[in-house]
Order: C-alpha cells, then sequence, then structure tokens
C-alpha cells in the first residue's frame, strides 16, 4: 500500500513511512507493532524496522505488554519525564492538552460545550478528560507535573479566579483549582486565554524568536495578549490585553461587563449572525466563518468589517507598546489574508505614517488550539522539574513545533 | 448552500405511525434541513427511535402522511430507497458480525470488487482506513469484532455511515456509553459533518451534549412534538419540563392530547411505557413518574 505513493526514491519512501509512523504514535498515544502495521497499512516487518530506528534515534520507547492473551511489543513516544496539562475552558468548548518536558504536544482533545456550562459538571468532566487522556498516553497520573487551566474571561491573578461577572456566566468567583489539585496533587494555575494563546505563539509559533508582540485572539469576542521584552505583560491584577472591553461606542448597547459599547459588543456571535439574518437565515460563527472562505460576498463583507474594527483598538495598544509584530489568531485569523489585509491596512494608516520599522501582523500558527497548548507551556515551565532543565531556549532552528510530521529533533 | 439551507431536505406532512392500537407517531409536522443539528429529546417510549426508523425506511407511515424529499414526494419503504436517497444511519446497539474483521464488518453487503469482480481488500481496508481516520480512532483494519470495547464498536458504526457520503445522518444515542474522550471525538465529529453540509437527526438523553452542539432541540411525548425549539432560544428546565409534560404554557399540545384521549388509550400507553422503561436507569423514570399525573 505503501507503494502508492508518489515517491522519488527508496530514501523518499522511507521517510513518508517514517513520518507516518510517527504521526500514528503520536495521535492515537501507546500502540503494539501489530495494531500500528494495521493502523498505517505498512508491513510489520518495515513496522519493527522503523521502529527500532526510532528508538535508536531516541524518538520512541517500546515495552513489552500482553494484548488479546499475547505477547506483543507496545509503543510510545520517548517522553521526558513528566507531562504537563494544559485545559482551556471557553464559551462553547472545552480543550485539553498534554505535553512533555521535549514540548511535544502528546495528546488534545476537543470537548464541545452548551452555552452557559456549569461549573461543576465542565470541572468534573475536564478531571474525566485528564485522566483518560493520561490514561491513553501509557503514563500514571503521577507522572503530571502541573496543570494549566485557561478560561475565556477575564482573571484575578492574585484569587486566580474569574474576575469579572458576566462574561463566562457562573464562573465569576468561584474557585477552580481546588478539584484538580486535591485530585492529581500538583500545583494549578488559572489564567486569561488570550494571555496562553499568545504564550504558545511566542515558544511554539509565528512569534518564535520575537521579544515584544502582540497577540489578538479574534473570535466569539476578542482578548489580547502584550509580550513586552519576552515576559508576558499580566497587569496588576492580571486583566492587561483585555482590548475586548475597550469602548469603540459610547451610545452602543450594554457589555456583558457592564460597561457601554465595548469592542466585544460588535465583535460577538449573536449580534454578527444577526447582521445576516435577512439574506442567509439562521446562522453560527463557524458557518459565517466557513461561508467567506467559499467566498460568500456578504460574510467576507463582515469578516473585513471586523478586521478593520479591531484593528483600529489594536493600534492604540501598539502605539501605547510599540511592537515588532501583530499576531492575529481565533476563528476570524481561520479567513487568512480576508481578516489579515484589511488589518494591516488599518494599522498602518493609524499609526505613524513613516515608521522606521512597520508593524507585521502575522496570523497564528495555531489559531483555534493555542489556548490549551499555551496552558500546558506555562505549567511545564512553572513546574520545579524546568529550574533543573536547560532553559527553554527558542531557537527557530531547533524548535519543535507540535504539528511537525516528521520526527522531533531533540534540542538537548 | 445558504439558498439550500432554507429548503428542507426531508419535510414531514402530517406523519403517523399505528402498530395495531398503538399509535408511535401522531401527526408529527418537522422539516429536517442540510448543515443542520437536529436532536430529538424525549422519555422513554416517546416516538425517538420510530421517528428515526420512519426516515431509515424501516417503519411506514399510515395513507393521511406524506414525505416530501427536495420538494418531491416520496415514499421510504424499505431501507435500500432511504439509502438511495442519501440517508445513512447508526441504531442503539449496532449488530456486527462477531466473527468477521473489522474491514469485513464495515463493507458488509457492500463488499468493493475490482474489474474481475474479485473482492477488492486492499481498496477496502484503504477506504476503512479513511473513514476510521476521520472519526480518529486506532481500531485495528483486522480485528475480530469480538475484542472490540463497546465505545469503540459505536465508533465503527459511525464511520460505516461515511462509507457512501450521504447527505443525512441519523444517530440513535450515539454518545451512550461511550467515555468523555470519545464523546469529545464524537461530538466534535458530528460537528464536523455539520460543516460538511449534512443533515444531521440524533436521539440524545443527556442534555448537556444535546445543548453542545444541536441547532435545534425537538421534543417528543407520547409520540407527539411536545416543543420544537432553536437551542439558542431555550433551556435545560423546559426541555425537561416538556419531556415530562409539565409545562403548561409550552405543553398546549401535551394538554390537548390529554383531553382528546380516551383514558382507556392513555393507560396502555402507559402500559407500554412500562414495558421500555425496565431496562432504563431509575433517575429518568423517577422524575416522569412523579410528574406524570
Amino acid at each position: 500500500m505503501a507503494l502508492k505513493k508518489p515517491s522519488g526514491s527508496q530514501t523518499a519512501l522511507r521517510e513518508a513511512n517514517r513520518a507516518l509512523l510517527f504521526e500514528t504514535v503520536r495521535k492515537f498515544g501507546g500502540l503494539t507493532q501489530i495494531e500500528l502495521s494495521e493502523a498505517t497499512g505498512l508491513s510489520t516487518a518495515t513496522v519493527s524496522n522503523l521502529v527500532r530506528q526510532f528508538v535508536e534515534e531516541d524518538v520512541f520507547d517500546t515495552r513489552s505488554t500482553i494484548r488479546s492473551g499475547r505477547r506483543a511489543t507496545l509503543v510510545t513516544l520517548r517522553r521526558q519525564l513528566g507531562i504537563s496539562i494544559g485545559i482551556f475552558i471557553g464559551k462553547r468548548q472545552l480543550s485539553i492538552c498534554a505535553m512533555d518536558f521535549s514540548r511535544t504536544v502528546l495528546s488534545s482533545h476537543t470537548l464541545p460545550l452548551a452555552l452557559d456550562h456549569k461549573v461543576d459538571s465542565t470541572l468534573e468532566r475536564a478531571i474525566l478528560l485528564v485522566e483518560e487522556t493520561i490514561t491513553a498516553l501509557g503514563a500514571p497520573t503521577s507522572e503530571i507535573v502541573g496543570i494549566c487551566l485557561c478560561v475565556e474571561a477575564p482573571v484575578n491573578k492574585l484569587t486566580q479566579q474569574v474576575a469579572i461577572p458576566g462574561i463566562l456566566r457562573g464562573w465569576e468567583n468561584k474557585e477552580l483549582r481546588a478539584s484538580f489539585s486535591s485530585i492529581f496533587n500538583v500545583p494549578v494555575y488559572v489564567q486569561n486565554s488570550a494571555h496562553m494563546g499568545g504564550l504558545a505563539e511566542a515558544r511554539l509559533g509565528s512569534a518564535r524568536g520575537v521579544e515584544n508582540f502582540i497577540y489578538v485572539h479574534a473570535s466569539d469576542g476578542v482578548g489580547a495578549g502584550a509580550f513586552v521584552n519576552g515576559t508576558l505583560l499580566r497587569g496588576v491584577t492580571g486583566l492587561a490585553g483585555e482590548i475586548g472591553h475597550v469602548q469603540v461606542d459610547p451610545l452602543g448597547p450594554i457589555c456583558s461587563c457592564g460597561n457601554r459599547g465595548c469592542l466585544n459588543t460588535t465583535v460577538n456571535e449573536e449580534r454578527l449572525v444577526s447582521l445576516l439574518n435577512v439574506t442567509h437565515g439562521t446562522m453560527t460563527l463557524d458557518d459565517l466563518i466557513k461561508l467567506a472562505n467559499d467566498g460568500d460576498p456578504g460574510c467576507r463583507r463582515i469578516v473585513t468589517d471586523v478586521s478593520v474594527r479591531i484593528a483600529e483598538v489594536t493600534a492604540g495598544l501598539c502605539i501605547a507598546l510599540d511592537p515588532k509584530l501583530v499576531v492575529v489568531g481565533g476563528k476570524f485569523a481561520e479567513t487568512g489574508d480576508l481578516f489579515i489585509e484589511p488589518f494591516q491596512e488599518s494599522l498602518r494608516r493609524l499609526l505613524f505614517p513613516d515608521a522606521m520599522t512597520p508593524i507585521d501582523v502575522l496570523r497564528a500558527q495555531y489559531p483555534d488550539g493555542n489556548q490549551a497548548i499555551g496552558s500546558a507551556l506555562f505549567a511545564l515551565e512553572k513546574s520545579s522539574l524546568a529550574v533543573s532543565f536547560p532553559t527553554p531556549e527558542v531557537s527557530s532552528s531547533t524548535g519543535t513545533t507540535p504539528s511537525e510530521t516528521t520526527a522531533p529533533k531533540k534540542e538537548h | 448552500m445558504t439558498s439550500l439551507k432554507k429548503y428542507p431536505l426531508i419535510k414531514f406532512t402530517d406523519v403517523s405511525v399505528t402498530f395495531g392500537f398503538f399509535e408511535a407517531l401522531k401527526h408529527v409536522n418537522l422539516s429536517f434541513y442540510r448543515g443542520e443539528i437536529l436532536a430529538v429529546v424525549g422519555d422513554n417510549g416517546a416516538g425517538k427511535s420510530t421517528l428515526l426508523k420512519v426516515l431509515a425506511g424501516l417503519y411506514h407511515p399510515d395513507e393521511a402522511g406524506g414525505i416530501e424529499h427536495n420538494g418531491v414526494p416520496c415514499a421510504i419503504n424499505t431501507i435500500q430507497e432511504s439509502r438511495a436517497l442519501g440517508i445513512a444511519s447508526v441504531f442503539q446497539d449496532q449488530e456486527f458480525c462477531d466473527n468477521l474483521d473489522v474491514t469485513a464488518n464495515l463493507f458488509l453487503g457492500h463488499e468493493m470488487k475490482d474489474e474481475f469482480r474479485r473482492l477488492d481488500v486492499s481498496k477496502m481496508e484503504d477506504e476503512a482506513r479513511r473513514v476510521l481516520a476521520q472519526v480518529s480512532s486506532p481500531i485495528g483494519l483486522r480485528k475480530p469484532i469480538s475484542t472490540l470495547t463497546k465505545g469503540q464498536s459505536q465508533m465503527l458504526s459511525i464511520a460505516r455511515t461515511l462509507l457512501d457520503d450521504p447527505e443525512m445522518i441519523l444517530l440513535d444515542e450515539p454518545t451512550a456509553s461511550l467515555s468523555v474522550m470519545q464523546t469529545a471525538e464524537v461530538l466534535s465529529y458530528i460537528k464536523k459533518l455539520r460543516a460538511s453540509g449534512k443533515a444531521i437527526v440524533f436521539i440524545c438523553n443527556t442534555l448537556p451534549d444535546v445543548f453542545a452542539i444541536a441547532d435545534r432541540i425537538v421534543v417528543l411525548r407520547h409520540g407527539r412534538i411536545n416543543g420544537l425549539h432553536k437551542t439558542s432560544d431555550t433551556s435545560y428546565e423546559q426541555i425537561i419540563a416538556e419531556i415530562a409534560g409539565v409545562d403548561n404554557a409550552a405543553g398546549v399540545m401535551d394538554s390537548l392530547a390529554h383531553s382528546t384521549e380516551e383514558p382507556q388509550m392513555q393507560r396502555f400507553d402507559d402500559q407500554k411505557k412500562l414495558i421500555d422503561r425496565q431496562d432504563s436507569p431509575a433517575t429518568e423514570t423517577d422524575f416522569v413518574s412523579g410528574s406524570d399525573d
């Protein structure tokens, strides 16, 4: 079957098979060699050869196990001891990401949630999801070194709770850490999701190696994370970068935060799809993004208008911080240039016309999954083991990204 | 896609299903749209599965009712006719042949042949690998079915619907007996199917899952539609009240049902429900029996 792949040479074929094998193990966690050959379509001999190579290169680990009463060889990604867990809780979804010390994403899952989901049931499902993910990786839960929870709402860094009521309804002033720390017995952190999205882009994504940049998350609501001299700017209470609550229309509708005419009152799902009611009927933000990508003129117009709106607010932040780069993530970033180009254009128009270094605008590398990745990175960097670990120096040549299909190079 | 969205893919007009004296579905008017997830909820014996089985061609509606496909009147008399209309279905406790492996079960009844009419095993395995990768499931292709867990066979039956590239997918309790991780996969996957423009009808009694992905929710009670809501305009409380039949404001249809039916019929209904209830969890029946009066 592998022969069907277009291949120029034996080497190319072997490389393709290696990539396929690596991707399969990464996706499914621990698999036996037999299961690997079934899942990839490679012959058992090829699998066993390639696995042996990978083991020699310190990429895979093997150990004997028993499947259906027979002896089998379980193949897992070789992990640096210790797994950190990142959890993202948004308005409509729960995402989880498990990461090891080489900053390889070992596993990630997303569970859609109901609007206005409840704290207790969501946290319970999050805990179950963590346990199942760890089990699927073939690791004991004692290997978890830290858990970071990020929520799609402003977080008070002193109390580690959702600070402003109304934005993630029902989550404000609730203790979120206790259940995790009592079950897994590890440090638990609570962060803002846009901050964590920025962290993921800073370490593994589009802003690698850039010390001063702003990450803008544009989805159902807008958030931002500003990095100054390589560190995340959080402010006194942790509310830095909440550009979704900058006033854009003094006479506009009342926002969920209690203020009036915030950016989030114009960039939110309900408002945007209501603009399409007459022509398109009922839709969701996902439909809007998809139709915009498919070339629907009405939806494209909305995306460009949103882009200009957000850029106007971001321009203020750029004047305040003078960053090198603006990285755009979130669902709107999935429309690519349709969103990026008007954004860049507006920034150019609103910032100093003869600036020495015009600010670049880039699309996030993980537009809709970087919050959980960032959280896992945060927990990793906070954990005490990280102190004895070589500093997580990021240089573009050796940095490993979770989405790379080839085997990651080891940076140590 | 948007222009098509406004016209129903399948439209039920006054559809009733009768088994002897028992009316399982009574005068149901309902439309199914492309790119929409419709959740069907209701108590045991409310007619949820009957509704799905009419779509799948397993049950036949009474003469009076009509079914339209893309605005053209049609009849769904057999499973083959249903499949020809682009409807694929996954039922509860899907049966597989225990002695065959995963690939053989996926293609059971419509095996792929090469030009000499021989079984094309490698082509089937390629195709099987493609659909299993879509549901991100690590199930081995040559595994005997008997070695799969319940969750795995559930994923397998969902994967099986994808082989024909259907327009409409019917799912009967897709997340029952799945772990949280598998539920996450299945729900995310249903959302992906919706994005590709398929009409999805699913029966589900886990309200958090219903509210997570459904666009519209239809509540059935005693074979009637007791409520039809956009998910964004309704609440858990309202749906539960309508399932149990206690909400008088929203349950006008339900009170009508009570006033027009002979008491004998009512008792028969309850007996049927009792039989259905026997294998259901206690919590579900508790609130129903408490609020039934």
